[in-house]
């Protein structure tokens, strides 16, 4: 007994009780969820079967009717656009910020604060501003393209098929951008001064610095952020429901939002649930690369 | 000895108490009211007044959102802690009474004093019928017609007394009416993807002599065209794909659409935003002398089947049905009924809008009732804006919504 509890308060006890906790917190919190989400993708669930967990099984008929709806492809498509061109936009934006700050002039840091500003704003609150800057008729956004001579008609941002994915795109660059910029802020001033003292001394130049210490030195930040932004980006769904609703005619729908209305919407919680589903094998494919780009790498 | 004392003291004081509070208290019935009203609509007014009348009956009332009151409901009944009394959309009555969620209260209107089905516009009593019985009672409605400017009608030669009675005339007087150097579409309403959609494009299509059970007819084709052609033409914005009925009425009041198609609702901001003179008048229809129709909206009242106390939740409703005439005048809500006219507001234009809308409602469909509405609403939203964007031709459109719904009515 005594050896038990001096185990737990110093020892291997210990370690278990620690990794244990947020183990046991994790399963409870995500893992369980996550499996009644899978369960209930191959149940037929409705109304009166909401309150209990074994429904009818159904084996992949929740899947094959899914894919046989003529929007299931495009709207893969689409959400496969919206988080690249979204993570693209962010990290680019973000980076260039970042290094932009890095060199300190007078009211840097003060200026990096304000930035956050952006990324402390509710998704709908932004969303209903964008709503109002990407307007047809009356929109700031076409304004400034119109006077600036770039267009000599309005772009219907939202409701033209072929702009309204990257209105929401827009949006969530601007959305997500001053996240990125703070990470890659944080990861910058971790790199030693002394690196770039010794290169320079060298002779290298400031494109060679930047490719050869920089980057490499960024790897483990970029990754963190990369992961993040994914994750982000794909439960990104309050922009969606304030600027286009997903339409016209699903051009902008992507799988988040499309989950929850056929789950809150149409009331087809199996449906909803297997779309989440197939969202999670994408998120694990994607933390998969992750995991291995970041392995070899040894943390102080 | 003095501990013991005060002990026996407190027990019979507290026995005492007790004794005066619990008869009281078991007399009482609790009620619990779910809707979306807010402090200032009807639900939580009216039921503070019961509350008052201390008839016995004790009335708890919860504001749910709107976008939760399905699932909610669902989630509630499912694990048998659903509220005695609901306050449900109208397109959303059929699914839970179709399944006996709701519980069968023909016999009980059939006896009662206060609730008759025969003062009630036949559209918003029929979307609370399942299988021939009541499910439920309208609690309020509304529906759209066509709101138009008419300074606007003057400045571009149109009778303001005449407005467009027929689509052809609808569609002529848009293009009229637009200005683009003035930044003025003819016409403004709402083809978002969503159940506002289905709202505003199923009177055109019932209109016609369609329905949502033939949803390509040839005149559920028309209706559509006719859309198309003002949306390619540009009579309306582009945005009209993805803006609400009450964005879009907004370009209304500030001057940059000289008609459009909406509801009631509107009538309180229009009077205080729009500088012009403006006038209500029927949704057109497709020819002369062809057939009516309008859309119905807002909530109806229904009584959930396993509640404990369903005598006592009917009397409830017996007095919301009883407070109907002060629907408007308190609440700025139309009651579902015939038999109560609708009191001067007092401001003329609005007076005048009112008995175009009240007229209207004489002709206002639900949308279903059917168990699966959403889904049905679904494929016609996708109908309406696959043919809106250009994507498909509308008899294409409908052709696969009929698709959709087949399979769902099936």
């Amino acid at each position: 007994m005594k050896r038990i509890l001096s185990s737990i308060t110093d020892g291997r006890g210990f370690d278990i009780a620690l990794v244990a906790l947020p183990l046991a917190f994790l399963l409870l919190l995500s893992g369980l969820p996550l499996l009644y989400n899978v369960l209930m993708s191959f149940q037929e669930v409705d109304m009166f079967s909401l309150g209990t967990l074994w429904r009818p099984f159904v084996g992949f008929e929740n899947y094959r009717e899914l894919f046989e709806q003529p929007e299931t492809l495009p709207i893969l498509g689409n959400t496969a656009i919206f988080v690249t061109a979204s993570i693209a936009g962010q990290f680019l934006i973000g980076f260039g910020l970042a290094l932009f700050f890095w060199t300190n002039f007078p009211g840097a840091s003060w200026l990096r604060g304000l930035f956050l500003v952006s990324w402390v704003m509710p998704g709908l609150v932004v969303g209903a501003i964008w709503n109002w800057i990407l307007s047809g008729d009356f929109g700031v956004l076409n304004f400034l393209l119109r006077e600036s001579g770039l267009i000599s008609g309005n772009i219907f941002w939202r409701s033209d098929p072929n702009y309204s994915l990257w209105a929401v795109v827009m949006a969530n660059v601007w959305l997500g951008t001053s996240f990125n910029m703070i990470l890659l802020s944080v990861g910058l001033s971790a790199i030693p001064g002394d690196l770039y003292e010794a290169a320079e001394l060298d002779g290298a130049n400031a494109w060679q610095r930047f490719w050869t210490i920089t980057l490499p030195m960024m790897r483990s930040s970029i990754g963190a952020l990369i992961a993040l932004g994914l994750i982000f980006t794909l439960q990104q769904f309050d922009l969606f429901a304030a600027i286009t609703s997903g339409g016209p005619n699903n051009s902008s729908n992507v799988t988040q939002y499309w989950a929850w209305d056929m789950s809150f919407r149409q009331y087809d919680f199996a449906k909803g649930a297997t779309i989440s589903v197939i969202m999670i094998v994408f998120v694990m494919l994607a933390s998969i690369v992750y995991v291995r780009s970041t392995r070899h790498e040894v943390r102080g | 000895m003095g501990i013991r004392k005060y002990a026996m003291l407190g027990a019979l004081a507290l026995a005492t108490v007790s004794s005066f509070c619990i008869p009281a208290q078991a007399e009482d019935v609790t009620i619990t009211v779910w809707s979306l009203d807010r402090d200032i609509q009807p639900a939580p007014n009216l039921i503070a007044d019961y509350n008052k009348l201390n008839t016995g009956i004790k009335v708890e009332y919860r504001q749910i959102q709107f976008d939760d009151v399905v699932s909610e409901a669902m989630r509630a009944f499912s694990t048998g802690q659903a509220p005695d009394i609901i306050a449900v959309d109208n397109p959303e009555h059929a699914l839970f009474a179709s399944r006996n969620a709701f519980l069968d209260l023909t016999d009980m209107i059939a006896k009662s004093e206060v609730v008759k089905t025969a003062n009630y516009f036949p559209g918003p009593l029929a979307s609370t019928m399942w299988d021939g019985k009541n499910y439920g009672i309208p609690k309020a409605t509304n529906t759209i017609a066509l709101y138009y400017n008419k300074d606007m009608f003057k400045a571009k030669g149109l009778d303001p007394e005449k407005p467009p009675q027929t689509w052809t005339e609808l569609v002529d007087a848009a293009r009229k009416l637009t200005d683009p150097a003035a930044n003025v579409y003819g016409l403004t309403f709402s083809a978002k993807a969503n159940e506002e959609g289905t709202f505003q494009f199923l009177p055109w299509a019932q209109m016609a002599g369609a329905s949502y059970e033939n949803i390509n007819a040839e005149g559920a084709v028309k209706a559509l065209d006719t859309w198309k052609t003002i949306l390619e033409e540009k009579l309306a914005s582009p945005d009209t794909l993805t803006r609400s009925q009450w964005d879009s009425t907004g370009t209304f009041n500030s001057g940059n659409a000289a008609m459009a198609i909406s509801g009631p609702w509107e009538l309180d901001r229009m009077t205080e935003e729009a500088k012009f003179d403006w006038g209500v008048t029927l949704l057109p229809v497709p020819e002369q002398g062809a057939e009516r129709s309008s859309a119905m909206g807002d909530f109806n009242w229904a009584i959930f089947a396993n509640t404990d106390h369903p005598e006592e939740s009917f009397k409830v409703l017996e007095y919301f049905v009883s407070q109907d005439n002060r629907m408007f005048k308190d609440f700025g809500q139309l009651p579902a009924r015939s038999d109560i006219s609708i009191p001067e507001t007092g401001e003329p234009k609005k007076d005048a809008a009112l008995k175009v809308f009240v007229e209207q409602l004489k002709y206002a469909k639900p949308r279903g009732p059917h168990p699966e509405w959403p889904k049905i609403s679904k494929a016609i939203q996708d109908a309406i804006q696959a043919s809106l964007t250009g994507q498909m031709t509308s008899q294409e459109a409908l052709d696969q919504a009929a698709a959709k719904i087949k399979a769902v009515l099936d």
